[in-house]
């Protein structure tokens, strides 16, 4: 047990194992563990409970794992969606690391000398500098600009790492598609191996994206078992359940071992277009013959949104265009718009589309909380809201057959009891913290939950 | 400590005939260098020939004399992290080989255009001139001009707008190291945004 103590000295702390599977439902995994599809996640139960977790609002990845990597809500850490908008002048940009307000969990851990070693996670492109290695997630562009230390990016380049499978491959080439995704996640594995074995970790996170990518594209497909594509998909996870066996195993009597998920996932029952419904109501003014996006609104306009969901009123004195003067009209508006929301419907059975609309003092709390939405929008499972502009109805059946959903990811952690009954993924960073022996040093927005 | 390069001063030169659109392209380029943040100085052909070479004639000895002199302003200024803009018909290679070998952060711009363009062109009514016999040592007419035989640009500037022939030069300012490539917003250059862009909308974000 060299690993956990040394003679004479004091006990050297833990180490920790993290597998992140991108978008994968507690639901899902529970059901095929029980159906005997998953053999090694199945032994791996053995030492614990799969837990069913909450993500955040909106739930999605970069949101989701920035709230993991942070133990702050968005108004915290200041990633509120893969686009964002800066307000004056009006510019939509796509957030990544370098607007992370917050420390992240391996900022914390390499603080305390301990070294890490992270591959892929979301939002961590540009590479911000750690004790140890990390390997930017899907929003980096070059492999050999995609790693702290670079030098490590000519090594992932000599060893024919892809950063993300090609999604366009989903949309119009099925079975291009699962051969990439499994190319993807087989090279990701191989450069996972080198530095599990060759660094000197104490906290070793990896990152599987492709599953996510599979649900996008195919989850529809799975959850018709007479589709084509149906075995296929559960091959792919079953790819997975190994990766899951074989790192559970090298963590075996050396680390402690986490599994988790960010948000689960359904089929889509629509796309729901809400610059559309926007401008339909005649609060949201588009400018020229063929606007692009919000970016085209003219200085009519009452609110946009970003996706998904998020609602921006075009406040006076805070947007370059501002026409909503801020107080009791402003006040109105926001009740007025949440209330249309609410009684948005499907035109096809006249399902209700939106379950709730947080005012964002409602959701959040932090430093950021002035740059997040004045709303958010939480769709029932199903309607996908969407925010592109000038589109033929709201309501659309389109290529993307899966969806995010808000209470259905899954956690994981072995030998641990988990006390709460109700927890998200905010509460995994102190969470995490906590085994690995170490204090916060800032105050963090979840709480321990073992 | 060694100094990034991008920190560093140096030298575009432009040489071209008269009329090939060395002043247009040089004022552009210099306008972008100093929105990027740059300290530019424009050393024009004509101004110089105003002030700091005033007096010397079109010999081969004062045109050598008037493209040392500018190199050697050049010199002074990228040697100190400025951005030197030399705009010289600088007919003859081996002077404009001398400068590169004294500056050493040189890039050299070949503005090219065809004679019957330039004459047809004849903004400043020098090739009619010329022509005519009524002045002397007019390059390219009864002067010789050695083009630059590697240039790190050449722009055809009776086939491409000036705009275009800046953005050339822009680029190859980039690629040398002398200049960060432009950010987006978001921090990426903007080849990098349009792939981060494209994942997005095949995933839908967009």
């Amino acid at each position: 047990m060299k690993f956990f103590f040394k003679s004479g000295k004091a006990k050297i702390k833990r180490r920790l194992v993290v597998i992140g599977i991108d978008g994968t439902p507690h639901s899902f995994l529970q059901k095929h563990v029980d159906a005997g599809d998953f053999p090694h996640l199945q032994r791996i139960l053995q030492g614990g409970e799969l837990h069913r977790m909450n993500s955040v609002q909106p739930c999605i990845s970069s949101v989701a794992w920035s709230t993991y990597m942070t133990g702050k809500n968005p108004a915290g850490h200041r990633i509120f969606g893969f686009v964002d908008r800066k307000p004056n002048p009006f510019q939509i940009f796509l957030p990544n690391s370098s607007h992370m307000g917050a420390k992240t969990l391996w900022e914390m851990i390499s603080e305390d000398g301990r070294r890490v070693a992270v591959i892929n996670v979301p939002v961590t492109y540009p590479p911000r500098p750690v004790n140890g290695i990390l390997i930017g997630g899907f929003l980096s562009t070059d492999v050999l600009k995609c790693a702290y230390p670079q030098e490590i990016g000519a090594e992932l380049k000599n060893w024919d790492y892809r950063i993300d499978a090609d999604a366009n491959l989903g949309r119009t080439d099925k079975e291009a598609f699962f051969e990439d995704l499994n190319v993807t996640l087989e090279r990701r594995l191989d450069a996972a191996r080198r530095l599990f074995e060759r660094e000197p970790w104490d906290f070793f996170q990896l990152h599987v994206m492709e599953t996510d990518r599979i649900n996008h594209f195919l989850w529809e497909h799975y959850e018709n078992q007479d589709s084509a594509y149906y075995l296929r998909f559960l091959d792919f996870y079953r790819k997975v359940d190994e990766l899951l066996g074989e790192f559970y195993d090298r963590a075996l009597n050396q680390a402690e071992f986490i599994i988790l998920s960010d948000h689960g996932f359904c089929s889509v029952k629509k796309e729901v277009y809400l610059n559309q419904w926007l401008e339909d109501r005649g609060y949201l003014q588009l400018e020229g013959d063929e606007p692009h996006s919000v970016g085209d609104m003219g200085a009519e306009t009452k609110a946009y949104s970003l996706i998904p969901g998020r609602i921006f009123l075009n406040l006076a004195g805070r947007e370059q265009k501002g026409s909503v003067e801020p107080g009791i009209q402003a006040e109105t508006l926001k009740a007025e718009i949440a209330e249309a929301l609410l009684s948005l419907t499907d035109p096809d059975d006249g399902s209700r589309i939106i379950e709730r609309v947080f005012k964002r003092e409602d959701l959040y709390r932090g430093p950021y909380l002035e740059e997040a939405a004045d709303l958010i929008a939480i769709p029932y499972d199903g309607y996908d809201l969407k925010a592109n502009v000038r589109k033929p109805g709201i309501t659309f059946k389109g290529d993307l057959v899966g969806m995010h959903t808000y209470n259905d990811a899954a956690l994981f952690i072995k030998d641990r009891r988990i006390i709460s009954q109700d927890f998200g993924i905010l509460d995994l960073a102190p969470t995490i913290l906590k085994i690995m022996e170490l204090e916060p040093d800032a105050v963090l927005d979840g709480r321990p939950l073992v | 400590m060694t100094q990034k390069k991008t920190e560093r001063g140096f030298t575009v030169w432009f040489t071209g005939l008269s009329g090939a659109g060395k002043t247009t392209v040089s004022q552009l380029v210099a306008k972008k260098l100093i929105e990027r943040g740059k300290k530019v100085e424009v050393l024009d052909g004509d101004m110089v020939r105003q002030n700091l070479s005033k007096g010397l004639g079109f010999s081969k000895e004062d045109r050598d004399i008037n493209i040392r002199r500018i190199g050697f302003v050049c010199h002074l200024l990228s040697r100190n992290g400025i951005v030197a803009v030399g705009a010289a018909i600088s007919p003859y290679k081996a002077i404009r080989d001398e400068n590169r070998k004294l500056i050493g952060d040189f890039i050299e711009v070949y503005a090219r255009c065809p004679m019957e363009i330039l004459v047809e062109r004849d903004a400043k009514g020098l090739y009619k001139k010329a022509l005519a016999g009524e002045i002397k040592n007019f390059t390219g007419v009864d002067d010789p001009y050695e083009p630059p035989e590697n240039p790190e640009v050449v722009f055809d500037s009776d086939k491409e707008p000036p705009e275009e022939s800046a953005r050339k030069v822009i680029a190859k300012i980039e690629e040398l190291g002398y200049l960060e490539p432009e950010k987006t917003p978001s921090g990426y250059t903007k080849e990098e945004e349009e792939k981060v862009n494209e994942r997005l909308k095949a995933l839908g974000y967009l």
